[in-house]
Order: C-alpha cells, then structure tokens, then sequence
C-alpha cells in the first residue's frame, strides 16, 4: 500500500522539522496538506485546525485529522505516530544524558540562563489566551474564581477545569 | 532517593498522564503547569529544577506539553517509562479527534463544544499563572532575573518571536553570564 507508506513519510517529514512547534506549523501544513497532498480542501484544513485546539494535545493533532481523511483509523493512528516520533525519539535522547549534561558546566550556565525565558514565556502563553478568550466581565470573574481555588485550595485542577468547561455547556457559553 | 525512584510503577505513569491528557483543555502550558503540579508538588517525583531544566529542552524541541510528558516519564522509568507516558498523555486527544473527524466527515460540522472551551479556557489561564507565579518565586532571583524573565516575556507575547529564538538567546547569555564569572570580572 503505497498510499500508506506515503501518508507516513509525509508526517515523519513534518515531525522532523517540527522545532520551534505551535503556529509556525500552520502554513507548513498548509501547503502540504492542501497544496501538494490535496488531502484536505481549504476548509477542511481550517475546521481541522479549529477542532485540534478543542484538545488539550499540541496542535499537531491535526496530523490525527488529517490521517483520518486520508486513512481511516489506521491512517489516523500512522499519521499520529510519524509526527510526533521524531520530536519523542530526540526527547529520549536528551533525557537520557540529562544526568550527564547538567554536570557540565557550560550546560549549567546555558539552563540558568534559560530558565527565567522559560518563565516568561510561561506568562506570555497565559498573556496569548487571554486575549483570545477573555472577553467580558463573565470571564474575568471565572478567571478570578478559578485562580482562588487554585492557589488557595487543594482541589484538584482537573476537576476545577472540568468543571467550569460544564458551566460554559450548561449556560451555554457563545 | 534511588529507592524513592522505583517505586513508581509504569501503570501509575499511564494513569497520571492519561488524566492530564484528558483533562488539559487549552493544551501546551496548560498541560505543562498541570505536570507541574501533579508530579512536582503532589506526587514529588521529581524536583522543581529538574522539571524546569526539562521544560527548558522540552521548549526547544517543539511541542512542549508532549516533550515534559516524556521528560518526566523517563526521568522515572528510563525509555520505557518516556514512551509510556507521551503516548497515555496523546491518547485522550488522540480518541477525541478520531470521534470528532468521524462526525466532521459525515456531517461537515464542526460539533459545539465551543461553549465547554469558553467557559474552562479563563481557568486555565488561572491555572497557568499560577505555575507561573511558583515557577517565578523559584527560578526568577534579582534585578537580572527579572529583567530576562520581562523581556522573554514582551518579545513573546507582543512580539511573537518564537520560543526557539528567545531560549537560545537567554543561554547564549547566560553562557556569557558564567564566562565573565569564570574570569573573575
């Protein structure tokens, strides 16, 4: 089945050149899915963007979407696992010579010089979504509410989550 | 702590990280600042610094919230236990998309789980700025800190400089950083 072999190799491609992640993925995939594979028409690309971020995985997620239109389940299940193999492969890497690096002294200043970037970036993706999704005075008092229970309870945030997701379908959220 | 290590079982992993895979909506720091606090505070498999160090190369190599997944896993099991957790993390989403494409196909709509999304997505912003805070009290020290933390910040946030670019050049400065100390300067 070369169709499948194809549907493979495409998403180990994408996965290898992944780096750097998130929404520089999105014209990449474009043109390769829309333009060149024609595995998606334009919009099938763009619902298929809008329903991986109803996910909490990575947006890549639309390889699994993608996959499907071209395979069915297996073909889902083949794109998933190309896409991300390369980037967990490099990870496994990284982690098993992670004792190891942190005993370097070059490695140690690089991650100390790393680590408040990585707590502002921490801020920025909340920055990111906030001005997506905080639009009214309703949002900002979940935001509140939300972030008391968090800081100040030991409920678990899975459930406060969930649970504030249950409100937004009951009160019907729009 | 060798023995502390063990203990871990690798049904405990796929069950953890299952849940936060199934439970993370709003994805990437959202599912980061929910291993933080399962694995770090409650479960302490591991430490703070060891979690950030991962988080670090986690961000450098793409998508973030899968990497810490397998960090974390091998950082308690070895390759096994990395795979083990990256796939029971993707595996709700991974479900999630398969009934989704299957309605979207037959149907062509895209289903109205819209309202669910607008009512979690202000919670975890929450939930995100609250690892923040606790990653900031422990990892963010001076005047300089700050200073890096504000500006990774701004260009991010403001700028949409990508990740990538912002961790190579904190390192590089922080390179620089112990460079100039090594000389005594």
């Amino acid at each position: 089945m070369p169709a499948f072999l194809k549907l493979c190799l495409v998403f180990l491609k994408i996965g290898v050149v992944f780096f750097g992640g998130g929404y520089v993925l999105i014209p990449l995939l474009h043109r390769i899915m829309v333009d060149q594979m024609r595995w998606l028409s334009l919009k099938e690309f763009l619902d298929g963007v809008a329903l991986s971020q109803l996910t909490p995985g990575p947006l890549a997620m639309l390889a699994t979407f993608t996959g499907y239109k071209a395979g069915g389940l297996p073909g889902a299940l083949a794109a998933t696992v190309c896409i991300f193999l390369p980037c967990t492969v490099l990870m496994l890497l990284i982690s098993s010579r992670y004792h190891h690096f942190r005993r370097i002294e070059a490695v140690r200043h690089f991650l100390d010089g790393i680590l408040p970037a990585v707590v502002g970036l921490v801020f920025a993706a909340a920055f990111t979504l906030g001005r997506t999704s905080l639009a009214s005075a309703r949002d900002f008092l979940l935001l509140a509410a939300g972030f008391a229970l968090l800081q100040f309870t030991a409920i678990a945030p899975m459930a406060v989550i969930l649970g504030a997701a249950a409100v937004g379908l009951l009160l019907r959220f729009s | 702590m060798e023995q502390e290590i063990e203990k871990v079982t690798l049904a405990e992993i796929a069950a953890t990280f299952f849940m936060i895979g199934a439970t993370g909506f709003g994805g990437g720091m959202a599912i980061v600042a929910l291993i933080e606090r399962r694995c770090v505070h409650e479960k302490k498999w591991l430490g703070h610094n060891e979690f950030m160090h991962g988080l670090a190369f986690s961000q450098i190599l793409g998508p973030f919230s899968l990497n810490s997944s397998t960090f974390v896993g091998y950082y308690l099991r070895g390759p096994v236990g990395g795979v083990v957790a990256s796939a029971c993390f993707i595996a709700p989403s991974f479900l999630l998309i398969c009934i989704l494409s299957y309605l979207y196909f037959q149907f062509h709509e895209v289903p109205a789980l819209k309202s669910a999304l607008m009512g979690s997505n202000p919670v975890v912003i929450a939930l995100i700025l609250v690892a923040g805070l606790g990653m900031a009290r422990k990892n963010v020290a001076g005047w300089e800190g700050a200073a890096v933390a504000s500006i990774a910040f701004a260009v991010s946030a403001l700028l949409g400089v990508s990740a990538l670019k912002i961790l190579l050049v904190a390192g590089c400065w922080g390179l620089y950083k112990g460079w100039r100390m090594g000389r005594g300067c």
